[in-house]
């Protein structure tokens, strides 16, 4: 019987993964690995003569002994890593308090404020967009301008150079080999294919007025809603790269070129910086800012989150859009 | 009781959908035959299994937000499989050791199409 249940399974077993008789026709020979499209320059500094230096001697027992002696080193190393951490994680999580104790230190006079007052001090409903955006603001400051550098790198990095492949051939250090192409085959590339499929833009004629009204939506209830600046950006974005993958890059510089993209994404951060900057001047003074809180559950309620939350949504959306045409195009 | 029954046999036959999906994608070879399973079952297996929610919650707003999921999964997903499968026809380059290509004629009988003729269709210039 146990032997029955066990061939059972095994046939089971190879019909899933498909090892049964196989065509001949599947096996494919390995492709030898692709020559480097650059051959670096011949060290020619060493004369007939040498005395080896230490640091050859050095390289050349790495060659002969070093692999052997760092692979019987790295078994042992990482278990003896591994079980150091485990056990050293497994000891905090028997320190740690009891889930949910009202006397743990997490439950102190800061989460009681945040609950009972923060409503009235920062006008929003959303406790979370009032801790982010209003107490905490200068944090998430910080976390725009890292997006913002990050999108800002990216495009040092990653931006077509308009360079022509003789200029590219006269760059020191890198001998071009004339014959390879640096990015493979034209129409292995992605921003050559077509992007006239109608079935995609059918889809996209439909949903990309909902996403973008959804974004929107997301963005202007942060204070009221769950949402707020970073989600709601990424579904303006998302409405952004839909549009570029139906109708091609074009038609989305139509009205997304690159200059609104700068003028967008270091305006709102600018503007977030000044309105911010605004409010912490005034409050350490202890003066009052003159921004009305409004009533708790409004619209136009919460003081400095709305306009907070817009510009947040405008860099992120800014962001992640410019990563997908920097990544797919060479240009925003 | 009734009604929980209903969603009861509703989102377990959407499981057993989405199961088989999980099976096929392990079972098949080659990336069409997947997606082929992976699409279709994904999109009967979700709708199977949101109309059992649907049920559970009776009528209500909630019920309300659930079709609209329903009705977006079906837009975007047959939708992301077709995109995937069409770059996997561009891009995969022994296509024509894998399978068959067939057209239809003007009488409505699908007959053999030469890979370069569907080659030159797909991946000619924008």
């Amino acid at each position: 019987m146990n032997e029955k249940i066990k061939a059972l399974w095994q046939h089971f077993r190879d019909w899933v993964e498909g090892n049964g008789p196989r065509p001949e026709n599947e096996v494919v020979p390995p492709e030898p690995p692709p020559a480097l499209p650059f051959t670096l320059r011949p060290q020619t500094h060493r004369t007939r003569f040498h005395e080896l230096t230490i640091r050859e001697r050095y390289e050349q027992w790495l060659e002969q002994h070093g692999l052997h002696l760092f692979s019987s080193l790295y078994a042992g190393l990482s278990v003896l890593t591994c079980a150091l951490l485990v056990t050293l994680l497994l000891v905090i999580v028997a320190d740690l308090p009891p889930f949910g104790d009202p006397a743990n230190p997490a439950h102190n006079e800061v989460i009681q404020r945040y609950v009972e007052r923060g409503g009235h001090e920062t006008g929003a409903r959303n406790i979370v967009a009032g801790m982010i955006l209003d107490y905490r603001a200068f944090d998430t400051f910080g976390e725009s301008a890292v997006l913002f550098t990050a999108a800002v790198s990216v495009l040092m990095l990653l931006r077509a150079s308009g360079r022509t492949r003789a200029e590219d051939a006269a760059l020191p250090g890198l001998i071009l080999d004339s014959a390879q192409p640096l990015r493979g085959p034209p129409e292995m590339r992605l921003h050559t294919c077509r992007r006239d499929d109608s079935i995609l833009r059918g889809v996209a004629s439909l949903s990309i007025p909902a996403i973008l009204l959804l974004g929107c939506a997301v963005v202007a209830n942060g204070h009221l809603s769950p949402g707020g600046g970073f989600s709601g950006g990424a579904i303006l974005s998302t409405a952004l790269i839909l549009c570029a993958n139906a109708y091609g890059f074009d038609r989305v510089h139509a009205f997304f070129p690159e200059r609104t993209f700068v003028v967008s994404s270091s305006g709102a951060l600018l503007a977030y910086a000044a309105a911010k900057g605004y409010a912490f001047f005034t409050g350490a003074n202890h003066i009052a800012s003159g921004i009305p809180a409004g009533t708790v559950g409004d619209i136009l309620s919460g003081g400095l989150i709305l306009p907070l939350n817009i510009c947040v949504g405008l860099v992120v959306a800014g962001t992640l859009y410019g990563f997908y045409a920097l990544f797919s195009e060479g240009e925003i | 009781m009734t009604g929980l029954a209903i969603a009861a046999l509703l989102i377990l036959s959407g499981l057993f959908v989405l199961g088989v999906a999980t099976l096929g994608i392990f079972r098949f070879s080659t990336m069409l035959n997947r997606i082929h399973v992976a699409a279709k079952c994904d999109t009967l297996g979700a709708l199977l299994v949101l109309a059992g929610l649907m049920v559970l919650a009776g009528w209500s707003v909630l019920s309300l937000k659930l079709l609209l999921a329903i009705v977006f999964l079906w837009l975007s997903n047959p939708v992301a499989s077709h995109l995937v499968a069409r770059a996997e026809v561009r891009t995969c380059r022994n296509l024509e050791e894998l399978c068959d290509f067939l057209e239809l004629d003007g009488d409505g009988e699908l007959v053999p199409l030469a890979p370069e003729e569907l080659r030159s269709e797909e991946k000619g210039e924008r």
